[in-house]
């Protein structure tokens, strides 16, 4: 009875509508037998006449409190079980998953490939293949919601939810947002069209403007944004985990709660790297909160879980070949040293990674004042930030470290020459 | 059952009576008289009642066809509608309710009190939520001035959800304030209530004893003093949210989104028991009278009502499912969720089970009652659908949902005061309405209710998702439907209140204190209650439902 739900278009559909169709008929069932009951009653025991007839003082039966106590319990743990089981099921992501990120806003759904194609609103999957759409929220809350492939899961703004399922047949099919989101809410629809896997193919590849696929941004990223200096793609501890296989990696966090490398927990640890500290790391990242959008930081998740152990394991090099080409000469010896400081030099990470130009303190320690500066070694001898200081610093830093800091930096020996670290010196003096 | 009091009928100065003994506009506005908070209450909450039907009938005129159906209405204005509906009906109506009017009216009465226990902190209650209401409209005609339009007044959905509600630039808050300020009311209420049932019982009147909607009032009252502080809570930081950015709930400055619904709705689903619990304590009072028996498992029932009070508390967060908490919690609140079901059923069983061998009659009240048990029971089985976790990924935000909501809130809840105004009518009025007219109103909210929230459910299932302002074609023939019905819910619920009002001010047909022959320790006193509702302190020696000839095995 009531069978209105819409067409059966994912694979886990079928046995999503089992499970209704079963509460479905035990609510009429109930409802019906309980209600007839009721009527039954009320027709059979009518007062008639105008006179009321005698009635028994009936109070109550342990045994029938016993039975209808019982009975729906029974039910409900069925049902309760049915769906907790189905439940799992939906939310289980098979291995060879498609991946692709939504982005709800005002009123618009943004989805992008893992080739970088990029579309709005009406999107195209392969039929027969598993896929996993990664959502979040630029603005405010949504709600993406395809009935035919039964998936819905709000979108949060800071917070990646994520919807799988496996689409079994071709066709067009409709896109909601079902958390009220102001002015044009009901104008938030979106259409998936389920194709061929050929007929995929040539539409996800098929970009009329060039466009860096998240995977291509990820790794721009793990250069400029210097998360190189620390993390190894090789599998080789760095001062943070190795990127090598982490997406998906369980472990512990030094509270001793466990924790799985899922999007959010990546996204956490990127945005702010010390509310959970993985056992047997320092406190030693600095937090990219504000430094990276929206369209970066799913780039890093997608670079992350792409470096599965089946690609090549040394760090990319910065890709200088970007950079506008400057004439160095022309330049002023702290303006080179400021460039240095920006960009970093061949395979060196550049220095604002770690230290800070206004007084705060990251990994290292700021350049503001640095110069000339008194301070202890974490031996508890003094020293004077001079040039020779510095130069050391710069060279074999773990030499002598300053008190309060980790021996997180890396030695610049064979990066930077004389001439550069006569330049970033130059820079430092020139920050007060 | 009392013995003294209905023998003291016919005194001089029988026609002295809490309605006449003082006369005066301002004689009203400062009693403290718990009979007189309740009809004020009634007023009160019948005109926010036809603010948002009025509302509601506007949101169906435009939905009753695909596209734009009325011109001069945008869909902000839309979204403004639908908020001021929820609104109005959910803080300044159905929470107020039925405790604060039938429960004003009755308690005292029901346990043989003067008063409630303290009747000047009553009187201050209604103050708060006259306040409260004032404030609510106040919002929406500062929005609706500075926007020069309908479009300024609340568009955040009742719920209030963050971020939407942080970044509206609408009067929310403004109307954040009337909500927080209604809150402090229920409260009072509560405590108030709580307060009355433990110290004010007459002689006699044991925990055993008291009737069934007592133990609901008492349910209700302490939901309303643990619960309501947290909306406060909420509220407050959501206003200070929009006034200093203090970013609990800005993912931008660290705040969580979701937590606000987590604060949210641990009020709010308590909330939906402050407003269906009494209604179930009002047809357990109607059935047993209309069919001279007594209440069948009065045990079952009172315990399943603090079964259903309590677990209540722990359900909350599966109005988040699908918001992104983890899968882990989703299983847990689902489970959990079925805890409800189980004493909800049980209390279905024993209403209908009281009919049996019964001597039933078709009074209008005992129509409203019977009515409710065939709503309720589609509440509670569409209640089934949205607890199961796999069920609710798909109904979740859809029209099931609102029909759920509303067979609950309005078929329960609604309905349930419906039921008790005509019930006890001629206690509070000492006249008879009209039965034909009132039999006619409700076969007209009978149907037109079904007719608008059936069809609703079939939307649910196709996918229709809530608070659209346009939809596909494909769900306009049940949007047609429904429309049609909530029109004939509206004449219906028109007729009904009208003939009660014209026959409580006009009306000729004087009531005797008990025109059905109840146990029921309210009507053992005059028809109105005299001020001090009883001419001596009653002592009560029986059960209140010894209906019906005693079989050798009764125990009461």
């Amino acid at each position: 009875m009531f069978r209105f739900l819409p067409e059966q278009a994912s694979e886990h559909a079928a046995e999503m509508d089992w499970i209704h169709h079963w509460v479905t008929d035990i609510s009429v069932f109930f409802t019906v037998a309980i209600v007839g009951a009721m009527l039954y009653f009320a027709v059979k025991y009518r007062k008639r006449g105008g006179v009321d007839h005698e009635t028994p003082r009936i109070e109550g039966s342990h045994f029938l409190e016993l039975v209808w106590t019982i009975v729906p319990t029974i039910i409900c743990i069925f049902v309760a079980w049915e769906g907790v089981r189905i439940f799992k099921d939906i939310r289980k992501v098979p291995a060879d998953a498609l991946t692709l990120y939504a982005t709800g806003s005002q009123w618009k759904w943004d989805f992008e490939y893992d080739t970088g194609k990029k579309t709005t609103n009406n999107f195209v999957l392969p039929v027969n293949k598993p896929v996993k759409i990664v959502i979040t929220s630029q603005d405010v809350l949504h709600s993406f919601f395809l009935p035919s492939m039964r998936v819905k899961v709000d979108a949060v703004k800071g917070l990646y939810n994520y919807v799988t399922f496996k689409p079994i047949k071709t066709g067009d099919y409709r896109l909601f947002c079902t958390e009220y989101c102001g002015k044009d809410h009901s104008a938030m629809l979106g259409t998936l069209s389920i194709v061929s896997e050929n007929e995929y193919t040539r539409w996800v590849n098929d970009k009329s403007e060039k466009q860096t696929s998240p995977i291509e941004r990820g790794k721009l990223l793990y250069v400029e944004k210097a998360c190189k200096s620390c993390h190894t793609l090789d599998g080789t501890r760095g001062l943070g985990p190795s990127w090598l296989k982490l997406y998906g990696k369980t472990g512990k966090f030094v509270d001793g709660a466990s924790y799985t490398a899922d999007e959010n927990y990546l996204r956490e640890s990127i945005l702010k790297p010390n509310v959970h500290l993985v056992e047997g790391y320092s406190p030693a990242m600095p937090s990219f909160e504000g430094q990276l959008s929206e369209s970066d930081l799913a780039g890093l998740l997608a670079y992350i879980k792409s470096i599965d152990g089946t690609g090549p394991k040394t760090a990319p090099a910065a890709t200088t070949a970007q950079q506008p080409a400057v004439d160095l000469t022309k330049l002023s010896p702290a303006e080179r040293g400021k460039l240095i400081y920006e960009k970093g030099k061949g395979a060196g990470a550049p220095c604002l990674a770690c230290h800070s130009l206004d007084g705060s303190k990251l990994v290292g320690p700021t350049y503001k004042g640095l110069y000339g500066k008194e301070g202890k070694w974490a031996d508890g001898q003094t020293y004077t930030a001079t040039d020779d200081y510095i130069k050391e610093s710069i060279l074999n830093p773990a030499a002598h470290v300053a008190e309060g800091f980790a021996p997180a930096m890396p030695p610049y020996q064979g990066i930077l020459n004389d001439d550069d670290i006569k330049d970033v010196i130059e820079f430092i003096k020139t920050v007060k | 059952m009392s013995t003294h009091t209905a023998a003291h009928g016919s005194h001089e100065g029988q026609d002295i009576n809490y309605l006449n003994h003082q006369k005066g506009l301002w004689s009203w506005l400062t009693s403290v008289d718990h009979k007189r908070i309740g009809i004020l209450y009634l007023l009160s909450i019948t005109l926010f009642f036809i603010l948002g039907g009025i509302a509601a009938l506007f949101m169906r005129t435009e939905l009753a066809f695909a596209g734009p159906t009325l011109k001069f209405l945008t869909p902000q204005m839309y979204n403004v509608l639908f908020t001021l509906h929820g609104a109005v009906m959910i803080f300044i109506f159905v929470v107020p309710g039925i405790p604060a009017t039938m429960g004003n009216f009755l308690l005292p009465l029901m346990i043989g009190a003067k008063d409630v226990a303290f009747p000047r902190l009553n009187l201050f209650s209604y103050y708060i939520y006259l306040a409260g209401a004032l404030l609510a409209l106040f919002a929406v005609f500062w929005g609706v001035i500075e926007a020069r339009s309908l479009e300024g007044a609340l568009d955040t959905g009742w719920t209030f959800y963050a971020p939407y509600s942080i970044d509206s630039g609408t009067s929310v808050t403004l109307m954040a304030g009337a909500a927080f300020v209604l809150g402090f009311s229920s409260i009072l209420t509560g405590l108030n209530f709580v307060v009355t049932i433990h110290k004010l019982r007459a002689p006699g009147m044991t925990w055993g004893r008291l009737p069934v909607f007592v133990w609901a009032t008492y349910a209700t009252a302490v939901i309303q003093t643990l619960a309501t502080p947290v909306i406060g809570i909420t509220l407050a930081l959501l206003m200070m949210e929009r006034i200093f950015g203090v970013g609990i709930f800005n993912a931008d400055m660290g705040g969580d989104p979701v937590l606000f619904q987590h604060f949210f709705w641990f009020y709010s689903h308590p909330v939906v028991y402050i407003m269906v619990l009494p209604a179930f304590g009002v047809v357990a009072e109607i059935i047993p009278v209309f069919s001279r028996k007594p209440i069948f498992g009065y045990r079952a029932v009172c315990y399943a009502t603090l079964a259903i009070a309590f677990i209540g508390f722990t359900v909350w967060a599966h109005h988040m499912l699908v918001a992104g908490i983890s899968d882990t919690s989703a299983i847990f609140f689902s489970i959990i969720t079925f805890a409800v079901a189980i004493p909800t059923a049980i209390k279905v069983f024993n209403w209908v089970s009281t009919m049996y061998r019964g001597s039933i009659s078709f009074d209008t009240p005992m129509l409203y009652a019977m009515a409710f048990v065939f709503l309720f029971m589609i509440a509670g089985t569409t209640g089934i659908y949205l607890a199961t976790l796999a069920i609710d990924v798909f109904y979740h935000d859809t029209y099931f949902v609102v029909a759920h909501f509303h067979y609950t809130i309005q078929g329960g809840a609604v309905i349930g005061l419906i039921a008790a105004l005509h019930f006890w009518f001629p206690k509070m009025s000492g006249k008879m309405y009209n039965e034909t007219v009132a039999k006619f109103a409700f076969a007209l909210v009978f149907i037109g209710f079904n007719l608008t929230f059936l069809p609703q459910f079939g939307l649910g299932m196709m996918g229709m998702p809530r608070r659209y302002y346009d939809y596909p074609i494909e769900f306009e023939t049940l949007h047609t439907w429904s429309t049609v019905g909530a029109f004939l819910n509206g004449f219906g619920y028109t007729f009904a209140l009208v003939n009660l009002a014209y026959s409580a001010l006009f009306g000729k047909v004087k009531a005797s204190s008990n025109p059905y022959n109840s146990l029921s320790l309210e009507w053992q006193t005059k028809s109105p209650p005299i001020h001090e509702n009883f001419e001596e302190i009653p002592v009560i020696t029986e059960w209140t439902y010894g209906y019906g000839k005693p079989l050798p095995n009764t125990h009461h």
